[in-house]
């Protein structure tokens, strides 16, 4: 890891287009500000991380996992993905 | 086109059927295509199968079919990549999941896709939501949700 010192209104650049700022510090809190294009997605490490733990246990759900579902649902609202029937 | 997958076996699927998600998802990062499909027999339940892994496919369900108080509060900065200006151009989607005591909603990284566009992302919505909303009978709200 890289570690380098930076105090309140300082940048880090990282690649040539994030920048991560320092907008505040306030005892043991760091508010940063990220600038970076947006097809590049910025979370905090462990929601990041919880997501793609969930992400990945749902990837293996099968039909027959899912076959009860219905009775939890509501009548009348759509469903997502059209009418074609698999 | 056509493509071979282990829970539908192998099936043609339209352009109209393809999402694009430029950025993958988190722990699918390289599954950029998707194909939005209805299950078979339950209504209220739709697949989006990987047009590239066979094997990668996640069970997804219009939220508010489920959680009629469920209301998204989704940042600008994660909607500006689909080219949505606001929510109403916008379909919604949550992944289903499993935990021992049965099925789950993630009602904290919900799906956000551009109809007109066929562009999709996984978004984190703002506020305090469950990862794994549990599907039961007795509906518990929101608020008392892990």
């Amino acid at each position: 890891m890289l570690v380098l010192s930076r105090q309140r209104d300082e940048s880090i650049m990282i690649g040539d287009n994030i920048v991560v700022t320092i907008v505040d510090i306030r005892g043991d809190k760091v508010r940063l500000g990220i600038n970076a294009p947006s097809e590049i997605p910025v979370h905090r490490q462990e929601v990041y991380e919880a997501i793609q733990r969930e992400n990945l246990r749902a990837s293996r759900l099968e039909p027959g996992d899912t076959q009860d579902i219905g009775k939890f649902a509501n009548r009348g609202a759509s469903r997502p993905g059209g009418d074609k029937p698999r | 086109m056509r493509i071979t997958t282990t829970r539908f076996g192998c099936i043609d699927v339209e352009a109209s059927d393809l999402i694009r998600f430029p950025s993958g998802m988190p722990g699918l990062e390289d599954c950029r295509e998707w194909a939005l499909l209805a299950d078979a027999s339950n209504d209220a339940l739709g697949w989006l199968q990987s047009t590239t892994r066979g094997d990668i496919a996640l069970a997804v369900v219009s939220p508010r079919r489920f959680v009629p108080e469920y209301q998204v509060r989704i940042p600008r900065s994660e909607l500006s990549p689909l080219a949505l200006a606001d929510m109403r151009q916008a379909q919604v989607v949550v992944v289903v999941g499993q935990t021992g005591t049965g099925l789950t909603l993630n009602l904290k990284a919900p799906i956000v896709i551009n109809l007109e566009a066929r562009t999709g992302r996984q978004v984190v919505a703002s506020g305090d939501l469950p990862l794994q909303y549990e599907l039961s009978h007795e509906r518990p709200s929101l608020k008392k949700s892990a």
